[in-house]
């Protein structure tokens, strides 16, 4: 048996404080079922806490951050509200262990989204849209992990950033997106990076949630997946994503202390 | 001019990547017998080629625009683009089968295309010289070839290769400038509905546009400027894929519509 609460435990204090632990596969393999309930204990304790869930993250949905990391399925996250970071914010380095951030199209939901949904209908229940920037942190050691790893440690969930909300364009499926450091193009990409059409990934977050028995409420944030590879954040450096059709997101890392 | 440049070795050199492309066989790069830094006798060796078009019966039809993505101008470490010459029987219309042996060691990447109204000949021509002179602008594949065995170029190496071109492929429908953002529409390169390369304008030169006023300058410099009915092929969006015989590629760039490159199977 899988100490699902044990684990639990491990990879939230690791995000609590911030601090590199070993894959939990070390001692031993576990199911992708044992992973989504070491991640979901590790969310109530969260929760427990005061946080609030708000949504869900959808994570290795392109084939460069596949290749990134050597995993090819696709893995949702929770987001809690404490991982919200204001449009235009400061973020401290220190809560984190070795943060990365990735360009994303964050959508909204009117209304809840549950079971085995097609693209269109997804799309239809997405009351608004916004470009996004998502703090990923794994909290292994050298950013190493197993698939199971990764989902029990509520796939590197850890910080979001969501631009102005506004009215969804007809055809989500290729806008561009170019990522900068302090002024300067570090990733230029698309949304099209995202299963060819990140209105995909929120069908496949529905159905993954119906697979556990769970669904997206309204007003829930979905973060449909990367956009473009990952960057490492350093200590002042100031981060933009600009997306076509739909402008811009960012926010500050603070110097180093 | 410190260098001057060496007629003879230019003539043989431009004749070693004719030989290539007639007889069907790559042949050794040119650096061998140049020095590395040397682009006045690289662009000697392309211009010498076009000349021999020209007297074929080829006509110009524009410009290429090459070497405008950061990665592929880390890879080759130079720190600006380079050009080469189309001619109209490069260009392919959206979805006419191209024979799979047509461009030596072919490669492809999705591109804007722009087709000018007005002739650039003004002095230190700016990106304003360049808008106003634009009548359209067109989704593009390029297929990009190589005369030099295995890919293995450098910087003089490609600009002698005629900036490794190969043939253009024109999608639709035409569209204005007015409203477009070239900077940030995305693009999306698909083979048989699998992506393939993913990127956005401003993967080329931070800009489509920036990368054609560059070219529009460098044309005035070298005494050859952008002409009316000029065609600017203005660089990749997106990392370049390998093409083999039965691809079947289309590109999507966002607010300009979409274009396909059908390759014929191997001795069709």
């Amino acid at each position: 048996m899988t100490d699902i609460a044990g684990y639990a435990r491990i990879v939230d204090e690791a995000a609590a404080r911030a601090t590199a632990i070993p894959q939990l596969t070390r001692e031993g393999d576990f199911t992708l079922e044992d992973a989504y309930a070491i991640q979901r204990a590790s969310v109530a304790r969260r929760v427990e806490r005061g946080e609030r869930v708000v949504g869900l993250k959808m994570g290795f949905t392109s084939r460069s951050k596949a290749a990134q990391m050597g995993v090819f399925d696709l893995i949702h996250g929770r987001l809690t509200d404490a991982m919200v970071i204001e449009d235009g914010g400061i973020v401290d380095l220190a809560r984190y262990v070795h943060p990365r951030v990735e360009p994303e199209l964050a959508v909204r939901l009117a209304r809840p989204l549950k079971g085995r949904v097609g693209i269109a209908e997804a799309w239809a229940a997405v009351e608004a849209v916004a470009p996004a920037l998502e703090i990923i942190d794994s909290r292994y050691e050298a950013f190493k992990f197993s698939l199971v790893d990764v989902v029990a440690d509520n796939s590197s969930s850890s910080g979001f950033v969501v631009g102005a909300w506004q009215t969804p364009p007809a055809d989500p499926s290729n806008l561009g997106i170019v990522m900068t450091f302090d002024g300067l193009p570090v990733q230029v990409g698309s949304t099209a990076a995202v299963l060819g059409n990140p209105v995909r990934a929120l069908a496949a977050a529905a159905r993954m949630l119906a697979d556990a028995g769970e669904g997206l409420e309204a007003g829930s944030i979905v973060l449909t997946g990367a956009a473009t590879p990952a960057e490492a954040l350093r200590p002042g450096v100031s981060v933009r994503a600009e997306m076509e059709a739909l402008g811009m997101v960012g926010f500050t890392v603070a110097p180093r202390g | 001019m410190t260098s001057s440049i060496d007629g003879a070795l230019v003539e043989r050199l431009a004749a070693r990547l004719r030989d290539a492309e007639a007889g069907r066989i790559p042949c050794p790069p040119i650096r061998d017998e140049i020095p590395p830094g040397d682009v006045a006798t690289a662009y000697a060796i392309q211009q010498v080629n076009a000349e021999h078009g020209i007297r074929a019966g080829r006509r110009v039809v524009g410009r290429k625009i090459g070497l405008t993505s950061r990665s592929v101008q880390k890879q080759l470490g130079v720190d600006q683009p380079d050009y080469g010459v189309l001619f109209a029987d490069m260009v392919v219309d959206d979805g006419e089968p191209i024979a799979a042996t047509r461009v030596l060691q072919p490669k492809a990447e999705a591109e804007v295309a722009l087709v000018l109204e007005r002739d650039l000949t003004v002095e230190q021509p700016t990106v304003v010289d360049v808008i106003r002179a634009v009548a359209f602008a067109l989704p593009a594949i390029e297929v990009v070839g190589s005369r030099i065995a295995n890919w293995d170029i450098r910087l003089v190496d490609t600009i002698a290769d005629n900036a490794s071109s190969g043939l253009i492929v024109l999608g639709g429908p035409p569209r204005i400038l007015d409203g477009l953002d070239l900077r940030l529409c995305g693009m999306t390169l698909e083979c048989r509905g699998e992506p393939v390369s993913v990127g956005a304008g401003a993967a080329c030169l931070g800009s489509p546009l920036v990368a054609a006023a560059w070219l529009a300058r460098k044309m005035v410099e070298v005494g050859t400027p952008l002409r009316a009915g000029d065609v600017v092929m203005t660089g990749a969006l997106g990392p370049m894929v390998p093409v083999a015989p039965g691809d079947v590629l289309e590109a999507r760039i966002s607010g300009l519509g979409s274009v396909r490159a059908v390759f014929g199977r191997e001795g069709a």
